[in-house]
């Protein structure tokens, strides 16, 4: 909720938040130091709670200079990770990935059943324009400009021309993706309507499955340029189509189970969504299906197939605080300050020229479609954010090309950091600025006694 | 783990019935289940498979734990009187210093060789384990069957004071082995940081949701306490359980929303209260030690007496307690969630003898209880006049 959307907050009380704020950080840090041989007091489960004290805390204050929750999520997780404070040590964050994976299967669900087909039509010309632009475009450019800053790049230096350019492709792929998760947290925190956020929603959710695609075709064809001794193969395409396909049909089994579910039995629905989640995310790993994608269609399915998806949405946005909490300050907590540090001006000037490339695309795919104003101006904004789809691909990079993958993924950790950071303010602020920011009242502790208000909580 | 989590979820669809439909008081069925699913009987969770699950054990009994400590003193949207809250207190000790005293004075005839420690930490596990009279049974007994009147009221009144005094007693018993990480305090000293952790949360919760606070975020909060309570106190070795009590305490002291707050937690108790019995009922090892037959009919048997001795005390003292009878005590005997959560805790501490048996002890409890306790409290609220002629019959009302 945006500042304006939640008056009557005194000074008094972002006083008492901060120092409640200020003394939980003291308190932890005090006590990690004084038992010896802990590298951190808190432990994994003491990490999700500080992590979801500090975040909220963090989320409250941020809201008085009008930056979005997520921002408070990722600077509590800084602050209190492994490279800053250290309340939460390395080993506690790698197990919270674990927790994240749910999180994650609960933001795809909210993100697939967010999307309506008949939104979807009517939105269709429009979404083929900024998937073309989008695409097309980010992708030249951001190869381009990788290739021109090889100066500044060491890992590159080594390297051919050629193959110079097949990385380039890499990382022009890797700069068509966008974050479904930090569009979602700023969706379900300025509960906004209208159409920036629904097309932004719709071309983010998509472009998971176009980025995917696109990733498979770049590593195909950058193989021969970096390797020169290895042959064209369609071996990365099969792969894909066995695991868009796979992901699709079981996603869509997922969905209608779960629309049954919903229908038949209707209860304790948080409690199958994290036990699903946990179970079918492992599964998922096993036999290497797309957990982002399968999630997404449950939802979808659920939403569109059924009649149940009203009371979907809602089970799963009742989970949304805490989600979105642990999923970010979990990846505050994961970002590698002294990388950033060692890489911010080269990670500076792609990511800007990242945005700017994004911002020129979705001025063209805008007025090629005939969008309404609002997405001529801040069409862009919602599409910066960057997040574990990203890491995830320049993984894949790493895997596939030990010899430069490290320095490639370093990069994109660093580059990805910044837009982690800039991004959810940019689409706050479009949604604020449009007008699609939700500015009603939201029900309180006080409002509980209210029933009328203590009903849609 | 697949099937613990269908076990878990199971347990939420059938766990709202409970109390006023199908189901037991005690939770019975769900640790005789785990029982059945553990490496035990059919074996379909190994040990080692259940160590994975202690950080969710760890949590499930902090936040049980913790729903008891902030509703603690009200029962029915009444606050209990506070005499009666000490006199609740008293009970307890007195009946779980009575069990634990037998057990710790007569564990060296069963077994001799039991280092002293291990004989302490026994006796005092199991008189905590024993102390309780769960006031999910009294609540199933009034509301199954209608019950109203003087001694279900005070019956239901000295069940909600029955948490205080085992869970101190588990933080000073977990304070004794110099085990784990090394705390440069005494033992008093770390009791108190077990009480400390759960008060400085508790206070720090009241304080943000005394401003205003979104109901969403008030949600990320109480998590975000409790879990780092739990946290904080599983890596130091100290009791989670006293210190999420002692967190719930103190915010419902501490909190002007108390009613609000409690109208939000109160529907989670039971929920994980479930399976937290499960995986207690998993955890139950049988075999673990040669003295645990003794040990256990030694408890079985110091609880009926205590019990019983409680029984005649109240008909002594209390006006109001006089026209329930001689069997009073035997209707004291439910045991449940407490119990089983202190077993828990201790199998969770003390991965050897010592938890295992104070565990099983626990359990035995519970169901001895759960045989003999919910029938004699029956039978004493219709000797008092105070089950209604015309209540329906449970078997033919529709569950909730």
């Amino acid at each position: 909720v945006s500042a304006a959307a939640s008056p009557g907050k005194a000074a008094a009380t972002r006083v008492v938040q901060a120092l409640v704020l200020v003394s939980l950080f003291g308190l932890l840090w005090a006590a990690t130091g004084a038992v010896p041989g802990l590298p951190s007091l808190a432990g994994t489960t003491g990490a999700i709670g500080f992590l979801l004290l500090t975040g909220t805390l963090g989320s409250e204050l941020v809201e008085v200079v009008g930056l979005p929750h997520l921002s408070g999520y990722l600077l509590a997780g800084i602050v209190a990770g492994p490279h800053v404070l250290r309340l939460v040590d390395h080993h506690a964050v790698e197990q919270l990935t674990r927790v994240n994976a749910l999180a994650l299967a609960l933001i795809a669900m909210e993100g697939g059943a967010e999307l309506k087909l008949a939104a979807l039509r009517k939105g269709l010309r429009s979404l083929g324009w900024a998937t073309l632009v989008q695409s097309g475009l980010v992708l030249v450019v951001m190869a381009s400009v990788f290739v021109a800053a090889r100066p500044f790049i060491p890992f590159l230096r080594p390297l051919p021309p050629l193959a110079v350019a097949g990385v380039g492709l890499l990382w022009g792929t890797l700069a068509v993706s966008r974050s479904p998760s930090a569009t979602l947290g700023i969706l379900s925190q300025t509960r906004a309507s209208g159409p920036l956020a629904q097309s932004t929603l719709t071309f983010v959710m998509s472009s998971d499955v176009v980025v995917a695609v696109l990733m498979a075709a770049m590593l195909m064809i950058a193989r021969p340029l970096i390797e020169p001794a290895s042959s064209f193969s369609l071996r990365e395409l099969t792969h894909l189509g066995h695991e868009l396909l796979g992901s699709v049909a079981l996603g869509t089994t997922l969905g209608l189970v779960l629309a049954a579910y919903v229908r038949l039995v209707g209860k304790q629905l948080i409690l199958v969504f994290v036990a699903l989640g946990f179970g079918l995310t492992e599964m998922l790993r096993y036999v290497r299906f797309d957990a982002l994608l399968t999630f997404m269609v449950a939802g979808f399915v659920v939403q569109n197939l059924s009649r149940q998806g009203e009371r979907f949405v809602k089970a799963i946005g009742e989970t949304g605080s805490v989600v979105y909490v642990i999923f970010f300050a979990t990846a505050g907590a994961h970002l590698d300050v002294p990388l950033l540090q060692k890489l911010w001006p080269v990670a500076l000037l792609l990511a800007g020229a990242r945005a700017l490339a994004t911002f020129g695309a979705a001025r063209i795919a805008a007025r090629a479609a005939g969008d309404l104003p609002v997405m001529k101006r801040w069409g862009w904004a919602g599409l910066v954010s960057q997040a574990g789809l990203t890491l995830g691909l320049s993984a894949v990079v790493e895997r596939t090309f030990p010899s430069f993958g490290t320095g490639f993924r370093s990069l994109a950790i660093a580059t990805v950091a910044l837009n982690e950071m800039v991004g959810p303010v940019l689409f706050k602020l479009a949604l604020d600025r449009s007008g699609e920011t939700w500015k009603g009242p939201r029900p309180s502790l006080s409002s509980l006694s209210d029933p009328a208000l203590g009903k849609e909580t | 783990m697949g099937l613990l989590l269908l076990a878990y979820v199971g347990s939420f669809l059938v766990g709202g019935h409970a109390i006023r439909g199908i189901g037991l008081p005690s939770g019975a069925e769900y640790l005789v289940l785990g029982f059945l699913v553990g490496p035990d009987v059919l074996g379909l969770l190994e040990r080692s498979t259940l160590r994975d699950f202690d950080p969710l054990a760890h949590v499930a009994l902090g936040w049980l734990v913790f729903v008891i400590g902030a509703t603690q003193g009200t029962t029915r949207g009444r606050r209990v009187p506070a005499r009666r809250l000490v006199a609740g207190w008293l009970v307890t000790l007195f009946t779980g210093a009575l069990v634990g005293g037998v057990v710790w004075l007569l564990l060296p005839w069963a077994a001799p060789s039991l280092p002293r420690l291990d004989r302490l930490l026994v006796g005092g596990g199991v008189g905590a384990a024993a102390a309780e009279t769960t006031r999910y049974a009294v609540r199933w007994v009034v509301e199954r069957h209608h019950a109203a009147g003087p001694v279900s009221e005070l019956i239901g009144d000295l069940a909600e004071g029955d948490a205080l005094v085992p869970l101190l007693a588990v933080a000073i018993l977990f304070a004794l082995p110099a085990a784990g990480p090394t705390l440069a305090v005494p033992r008093g000293g770390v009791v108190g940081i077990t009480l400390g952790v759960g008060v400085v949360l508790g206070a720090m919760a009241a304080a943000l949701l005394g401003r205003t606070f979104r109901i969403a975020e008030t949600w990320g909060v109480l998590l975000g306490v409790t879990l780092l309570a739990i946290g904080i106190t599983e890596r130091l070795e100290l009791s989670t359980i006293t210190a999420t009590f002692a967190l719930g305490v103190t915010l419902s002291l501490l909190s002007p929303h108390r009613r609000e707050l409690a109208a939000m937690l109160a529907p989670t108790e039971r929920p994980v209260m479930l399976p937290a019995l499960l995986l207690a009922g998993a955890h139950v090892d049988f075999a673990a030690a040669p003295y645990l037959p003794f040990v256990l009919s030694l408890a079985v048997a110091a609880r009926v007496v205590a019990k019983g001795l409680v029984g005649l005390g109240l008909l002594a003292a209390s006006r109001a307690a006089r026209p329930a009878g001689s069997r009073l005590g035997l209707g004291l005997l439910p045991a449940g969630a407490l119990s089983t959560s202190v077993g828990l805790a201790f199998a969770l501490r003390f991965h050897g003898p010592v938890g295992a048996v104070v565990l099983a002890a626990a359990v035995v409890i519970a169901l001895f209880g759960e045989f003999v306790g919910p029938a004699s409290l029956r039978a004493v609220l219709t000797r008092a006049g105070e089950l209604r002629a015309d209540a329906p019959d449970p078997a033919r009302e529709v569950p909730a």
